[in-house]
């Protein structure tokens, strides 16, 4: 037995020393390649001079511009006119009024807690006086969502019910994720119109495909005995699926809206350079006028907003499961604190008030209950008796509609409410603007910004950049290539030559190295930093949940927020773009190293004690090998944001492919666009292919 | 199940409330571009302001990031105007102008595209583009033109130009600046790094200021950042263009170094107001029109606001209407 496992460890160990020296050679060519050639490699001319893919989509854009933009108007229009609906009901109705229709559900499918929070966030969109941009946003955000959940739904039902159609619309929805919405955002104008409809269209193509993917697993992870008991009593291929699978994949179905939700506020913002309004079109103001303050107010409007959005939609999924509201003791405070007399105190008002609030509420639902079965008894009785029963289950929704048409007629006929109240601003603009201010004047903060500033762009971006533009083309693709046969496959290598050569044949070879090299280095950025955090979190509970907080934030704060601070810290350039990419992409590889880490079961740390292993070797040798498949797929979230984050550099002086798709389309040529676009998406779907099977290899090695 | 049910019970109550919230508005409308710089924002609440006020027009507005979207968008008839284009930035202008534009009575300037967006007039401003430093740096250094801009030029370096000096360049590639171009004719011996947007260039600029650094800075004036940071501009050579003028882009120029564009500053921008042609050809507009072609706003009004909206930091509707106000004489003449 132990001389087995011996020979096993030797085997092991030479093989890893084959590797390494596979590798070294491998890059040591690649150095000597790179230092021999005089300039940036370029892809044969006579190829890229054969292949012109711009000038193909153009002429197709063409047209279709010319020949079916008719269709393409008339679907705008139907989304503009629902559009508009929602946005002249929320805008021209009493602020009162909105106030109750986000209040009332947010309490009763989350309690006084969620209740109070979204009260908090109401006030927080008035007073900073983005009241209508917020309420433009939620339209815009409600009806995208919508939209997704309806398409997103039968999308993910027809995967889950036929393989093919699966495998086809897999590399669709990559796509669809990582594409640069910029790039289709503005030929969108031409065939969609400008704001609400392009920019909801736009979303739908970016936030779709977590519902598809979702509702597909949902349905396919239904049990098999459920399906084989349900077939058993004759139930027909249709029955199943619409009374077994899709009930049963209700909660993986709401994990894909809240998902949806957090995605489409994402793209929202962006919404606003297709003229769509909202609180993006404010802090894209914002930062045309340097007004940092300005910007983060708008940003914390979508952070808020998001947050509860999100809860919202947790608390609504989980409503059964959630403990009924009389074995709960604490409304507002935590459980645990029932101990505390002084916390008992506090909480004595509430419950009274809630016990009052519930009787009314009970009483008023089963009179209108009752109304409505004498109403209807008269023709049926049976139906009437449901639909009393119907009625009076929902003692809190029943009540909030009549708090509603109360409003509305106290507006309309006693008392007008308006818009939200000028005289309850608050602004915290200028606390912010002053704070950016002094640090950059700060000596002590620039002189670290400009060492960091040095030593990024002398010690990472510079060697990185010019290493990988002068290797010539065909060693990289060689390199691509077999990296793709050896972790996946002989076709994924195959596929990945293919891809290669489409984006060499597009002329934007050097562009695709350059952009590359930026994600490569802010990927290596987020590592060093974000993996240390992932260690502390998961050994200190409380910086976690702290962590977990700042996250959320740095997530769902558009990214436009923190150009401006960036910028005035470190200048424009590509350091700044890599700063940038860094801190919108490193949220997953800090979470997942601490959910990594966390998840090691806590036997084997136990047992690698008992032997007497320190804290260090514990880490070492038992619990980062284990995490590893959960560090790779942290790896991997982080390189996909960072490539998606390489569209939003232009704006600050990234370089690339993405500022190739912003030359595009500053000429309204759609072709250069797309292509820089597919490139961008190209790498990143054959890094995370490759990536993700090294992990199923690393997860089949552990037997995991 | 449940779910559904919930949200078809919203959704009818919504159809309910908004059948009593409902009212029909009958005024003239026109739908208007909203730049995104402050300058653009102010030219075009002035002409919104006065369609309202004295035409009785209501007029929709919605933010548009200027550039060639906002062409194509007023082709389609998306959007019915927008204000002061800059003929050395615009892309669209040659391609889908066809008219001649006049400034007092001058023409200074030809198109002879597809006729698709309307020359509405000019709107006044006339637009000025230089490199600036600031004026510590200026006498500091004791720099007076761009002649003297080597002698400093490790000054102006930063870690990625090595030992040549950084200008901060006009932003955006499509707007056709040329600034390498121009350093490497006219012998100074700087990088022109491209920022991407505006916004980035100033926000550079404007923490450089603070901290007292020397930088140099592409810019068009009237811009609200002189209002708030003391600039002086290095005088590069008067305006020329190549003569015979063949320089286009596809054809790569004829190079005829200093003697002409780019080896030379910009030309004047007489900025323009641009708008659908459709729309302004209707009867019910006439008066809209001509009140395009009359509008003339001049650059110290346009500054005056600048500072208020910018550095005061007042909304514009509340700057534009005290304008108006105030100077009725200047604004009346538009009018006839």
């Amino acid at each position: 037995m132990s001389s087995s496992n011996e020979i096993l460890k030797k085997a092991n160990h030479s093989k890893n020393i084959i590797t390494y020296t596979v590798v070294a050679l491998i890059f040591f060519i690649a150095l000597f390649l790179s230092s021999q050639s005089d300039g940036p490699s370029k892809f044969p001319k006579e190829i890229t001079d054969q292949f012109t893919f711009t000038a193909w989509v153009n002429e197709g854009e063409d047209f279709l511009k010319k020949n079916y933009r008719w269709i393409t108007k008339i679907i705008a229009n139907y989304i503009k006119a629902s559009y508009y609906f929602v946005e002249d009901f929320l805008l021209e109705s009493p602020w009162i009024l909105i106030t109750a229709i986000i209040f009332l559900p947010c309490m009763i499918a989350g309690g006084l807690r969620l209740g109070l929070y979204s009260l908090f966030v109401i006030y927080f969109w008035g007073a900073t006086g983005m009241w209508e941009p917020s309420l433009q946003t939620v339209a815009l955000m409600g009806l995208s969502v919508i939209l997704c959940v309806f398409f997103g739904f039968i999308l993910g039902v027809l995967c889950s019910q036929s393989d093919r159609f699966d495998n086809f619309m897999k590399p669709i929805l990559d796509t669809m994720q990582v594409m640069p919405a910029f790039v289709y955002l503005f030929p969108a104008v031409f065939f969609f119109g400008i704001g609400g409809a392009p920019a909801i269209l736009a979303t739908m193509i970016y936030a779709m495909p977590p519902i598809i993917r979702l509702t597909n697993t949902g349905i396919r992870q239904v049990p098999d005995q459920t399906i084989e008991s349900a077939t058993s009593f004759g139930s027909s291929k249709l029955q199943l699926l619409f009374k077994i699978k899709i009930p049963l994949s209700l909660p993986s179905l709401m994990m894909g809206i809240n998902q949806v939700i957090m995605m489409a506020l994402a793209l929202v913002v962006l919404a606003c350079f297709i003229g769509a309004e909202g609180i993006g079109g404010q802090v894209w103001q914002a930062i045309r006028r340097l007004d940092v303050g300005w910007a983060m107010e708008g940003g914390l409007c979508i952070l808020f907003m998001a947050i509860m959005f999100d809860r919202f939609s947790m608390a609504f999924s989980k409503t059964e499961e959630r403990l009924p509201s009389d074995v709960q003791k604490f409304y507002l405070l935590p459980q645990g604190w029932a101990k505390y007399q002084v916390a008992r105190l506090f909480e004595k008002p509430l419950s009274i008030t809630h016990a009052i609030i519930k009787y009314i509420c009970l009483f008023i639902t089963n009179l209108i209950a009752y109304f409505f079965k004498s109403l209807i008894s008269i023709f049926n009785k049976t139906s009437a008796e449901n639909i009393r029963e119907f009625i009076s289950k929902r003692y809190y929704i029943i009540p909030s509609f009549l708090v509603f048409f109360l409003i509305v007629l106290v507006d309309t006929y006693f008392l007008k409410i308006g818009s939200f109240p000028e005289e309850w601003r608050l602004s915290i603009r200028q606390p912010i603007t002053n704070a950016v201010e002094s640090l950059t004047v700060n000596p002590g903060f620039i002189s670290f910004a400009k060492g960091l500033r040095a030593f990024v762009y002398l010690n990472l971006l510079r060697p990185l950049d010019v290493f990988f533009t002068h290797i010539p083309w065909w060693y990289t693709m060689a390199v691509f290539v077999a990296l793709g046969y050896i972790t996946v496959g002989i076709r994924f290598a195959i596929i990945t030559a293919l891809l290669l050569l489409f984006i060499g044949a597009c002329g934007i070879w050097s562009q695709s190295m350059i952009t590359l090299s930026s994600v490569l280095v802010s990927v290596a950025l987020c590592f060093v930093i974000g993996v240390p955090l992932g260690i502390i979190a998961s050994y200190n509970e409380r910086f976690r949940n702290i962590q977990n907080v700042v996250l959320d934030a740095m997530q769902t704060l558009p990214y436009f927020c923190y150009l401006i601070p960036v910028l005035m810290f470190f200048g424009g350039g590509i350091v700044s773009a890599v700063l940038a990419t860094v801190i919108y992409s490193i949220p997953p590889i800090i979470r997942l190293t601490s959910l990594g880490l966390t998840q090691v079961s806590g036997t084997y740390s136990e047992v690698s004690r008992s032997f007497g292993g320190t804290l260090i070797q514990t880490l070492n040798k038992v619990k980062f090998p284990l995490a590893v498949p959960s560090l790779v797929i942290g790896f991997n979230q982080t390189v996909i944001l960072a490539f998606a984050m390489q569209i939003v550099t232009p704006l600050i002086g990234g370089k690339g492919l993405g500022l190739e798709v912003f030359n595009g389309l500053a000429r309204s040529d759609t072709g250069r666009g797309l292509a820089a676009g597919i490139g961008i998406v190209l790498l990143a779907i054959i890094i995370d292919r490759i990536t993700l099977a090294w992990t199923k290899k690393q997860r089949n090695a552990l037997g995991l | 199940m449940k779910l559904t049910k919930t949200i078809s019970a919203l959704f009818l109550s919504m159809v309910l409330l908004i059948g009593s919230l409902g009212q029909a508005n009958a005024a003239k409308r026109l739908h208007a571009a909203i730049a995104d710089w402050t300058g653009g924002i102010i030219t075009c609440e002035v002409a919104v302001a006065i369609l309202e006020r004295e035409y009785g027009y209501k007029v929709k507005q919605t933010v548009f990031p200027s550039g060639t979207g906002l062409w194509e968008a007023i082709a389609a008839g998306e959007i019915d105007f927008a204000c002061e284009s800059w003929p050395s930035y615009a892309e669209a202008d040659s391609v889908m102008l066809n008219e001649d534009l006049i400034y007092e009575g001058k023409v200074v300037g030809s198109y002879s595209g597809d006729g698709s967006v309307d020359l509405l007039g000019t709107s006044g401003i006339i637009g000025l583009s230089d490199y600036w430093i600031p004026r510590y740096a200026a006498e500091e250094f004791g720099i007076k033109t761009w002649k003297d801009l080597n002698k400093h030029k490790a000054k102006f370096a930063t870690i990625e130009t090595g030992k040549r000096g950084r200008l901060i360049g006009c932003p955006v590639a499509g707007w056709n600046c040329h600034d390498q171009k121009r350093l490497d004719i006219l012998g100074i011996d700087f990088q022109a790094d491209e920022l991407g947007t505006e916004a980035a260039a100033i926000a550079e600029a404007k923490a450089a200021y603070m901290r007292k650094e020397p930088f140099m800075l592409y810019l068009w004036s009237p811009h609200w950042f002189f209002g708030e940071f003391d600039m002086v501009g290095v005088q590069l050579p008067d305006h020329k263009v190549c003569d015979p003028d063949t320089f286009t882009e596809a054809g790569n120029w004829k190079d005829c170094g200093k003697k002409g564009w780019p080896g030379t500053g910009w030309a004047k921008d007489y900025t323009m107001n641009y708008g659908n042609p459709a729309v302004f050809a209707k009867s019910e507009n006439a008066e809209a029109k001509k009140f395009f072609e009359n509008m003339s706003l001049q650059n110290i009004d346009q500054a005056k606001m600048l500072v208020e909206v910018d550095i005061k930091k007042r909304p514009v509707k509340e700057v534009v209407a005290e304008w108006l106000d105030n100077n009725p004489d200047k604004w009346k003449p538009w009018l006839k």
